[in-house]
Formats: structure tokens, sequence, C-alpha cells
């Protein structure tokens, strides 16, 4: 990219052009906190009602993975955040090699998830609309509803994850043909506001899943 | 750029300390009804989380209106969709056997 940063006719300046896209996100990020809001408010809705079922079920969670997914997801948001302080300097190598740290450890991060607990979840006979569901007695109702918001949240987060993940590789392809330079860098702000984000609602999910259930 | 590097690199111990401290946490013996407390280091992190990495504090006003936005409709999402389960009392009916 040349040193002459361009901006669109509608702003003022480039970083006028900036700024607006950072609080275009900020505000779809808002849509977010309330799209999850509402999933968040289920959870405090059906554990009241269910605590024993809720317990039951957190039992049956996977506490390892969940603690290493948490480490590797803020570790992700570090390198991220790294990556853009490289490219606020005009260092594009270091911001590629940051988003490709971050891509795979989100690829880490779906891999636990879905390749390993997923798949121990539904060989445990976890999965709420199972016929031989494992959890039997007065706590099968509560624990079919926890593992209706486990699957149903972690779902959605890994949705966003895949998002993510495209979103990095959309910033790597742009940065290996120079596209961003110590002057120009909007976008790579952008991503790492929505990767950042990603990691908020995991950091709400994983005491919810893993830790408020008696342990 | 060190300079950059170390309030990042600050950050991200500030988090697994607060992981760390959340999973200790977890194995004391709280009543159930106690047990949501656990989420108070979540929201240390999660604030962690905005400050450090998605640096919040540097942002425009209308930025952070944006922000301080979603948390007012989170709360008042959260708050007045908990009221009526956290607030219900069940009376026993006579006659009527309770499931």
């Amino acid at each position: 990219m040349s040193s002459t940063v361009y901006h669109d006719f509608q702003y003022a300046s480039p970083s006028h052009q900036a700024e607006t896209a950072a609080v275009g996100m900020w505000l779809f990020l808002a849509t977010e906190v309330l799209f999850f809001g509402g999933l968040l408010l289920s959870w405090i809705y059906a554990r009241h009602f269910n605590q024993l079922g809720f317990d039951a079920g957190a039992h049956e969670t996977k506490l390892w993975i969940g603690t290493l997914n948490t480490g590797i997801l803020i570790t992700s948001s570090f390198v991220y955040a790294l990556g853009l302080a490289f490219i606020r300097v005009g260092n594009v190598r270091r911001l590629i090699q940051c988003c490709v740290v971050t891509l795979l450890l989100g690829l880490v991060f779906l891999a636990l998830k879905f390749g390993l607990e997923w798949r121990n979840d539904f060989a445990n006979h976890l999965f709420p609309a199972a016929s031989d569901f494992k959890i039997i007695g007065a706590a099968q109702g509560g624990a079919k509803l926890f593992f209706l918001f486990y699957f149903i949240a972690t779902g959605l987060h890994g949705v966003h994850m895949l998002v993510g993940v495209g979103l990095l590789l959309w910033i790597i392809w742009r940065a290996q043909r120079r596209q961003f330079c110590a002057l120009y860098h909007t976008p790579v702000h952008a991503v790492g506001l929505y990767w950042s984000f990603v990691d908020i609602v995991w950091l709400t999910l994983y005491p919810l899943i893993y830790l408020v259930g008696s342990r | 750029m060190s300079a950059q590097i170390w309030p990042l690199l600050r950050c991200w111990l500030l988090l697994l300390l607060l992981g760390g401290i959340e999973i200790a946490l977890s194995y004391l013996p709280l009543g159930r009804a106690l047990r949501p407390l656990l989420m108070i280091p979540a929201g240390l992190m999660i604030i962690a989380v905005a400050v450090g990495f998605m640096e919040i504090r540097r942002g425009s006003v209308l930025m952070r209106a944006f922000a301080l936005g979603a948390l007012f409709w989170l709360l008042i999402l959260l708050g007045l969709g908990s009221a009526d389960p956290l607030t219900r009392t069940d009376y026993p009916v006579s006659g009527v056997q309770v499931k």
C-alpha cells in the first residue's frame, strides 16, 4: 500500500472513516450483547426452578476441556492484540504471524469443543432429546434443560468462532497483499473487536456451564 | 514497541490470574443459592478484556456510549426478566397436589 491513505467521499478524513468503522462494530456488538443476553436470562430462569437438575448436568461436563479452552481463547485475544500493536508501527510480517497464531488457537478451541467434548457428550447420552438420557430420576428434567442450554449456547458461540476464523483468514489474505500499513489498518482493529467479543461471550459461558454447578 | 506490548502482557497475565481464582473459588463449599457469585471473577475478566484488548478507554465518546448502552440494556433485560422468577413465592393451594 502506498503512503497515501485514501478515504471514501462521505468521510472528512481517514481517521474519521476509521472511527466510524469502530463505532459501527461496537453498535453491532451491542446487538450481540442483547442476543446472548436472552440466552443468559433463560439460564437464570431455568436454573432458578431446576437447581438440582442443573447441578447434576454440570457434574457431567468436562471441566478440564472448558478450562483449557478458556486459556486458549484468552491467549488468542492477547496474540491478536499484539498483531494490532505491530501493524500500528507498520510491521506487516508480525501482524500476519500473530493472525496465524490466533487462527490456530481458534481452530484448537473448535477441535476441543466439537471434535472432543461434544462427541463425548453424545457418546455419554447427554443429548437432551435422547431416549436413553444418562441422568434419571428427579434431576432428569432440569438436567435436560441444562444440556439444552449447553448445546445451544456452545453451538451459537461456535458459529461466532467460525465467523471469526473466516475474518482472520480475510485479514491474513489482505495483509499478505500489503493492504495494511501503519496509517491504514481499520479492518484489523474491527476484527480484533469482534474476536475479543467472542472471547467475552466464552468468559460468560464458562462459569455458567462448568463452575456454578456444585463440584 | 515494548511500551505497547507490556500493557497487553499485563492484561493477559491478569486474565490468567483471575481465571485461576475463579476455578479455585468454585471448589469452595458455597450453597446453591450463592454459587452464581462465581460470576464475579468472570465479570472482572470481561472488564479486563474490554479495557486491555478492546481499548475501550481509547475510543471516541460515541463508541463508549454504544458499549455502555449495551451494558445498560443488558441490565434492563436481565433485571426485569429475572425479577419474576427470583421474587415469586409459590403458596400452597389446599386440595391441589404440587408436583
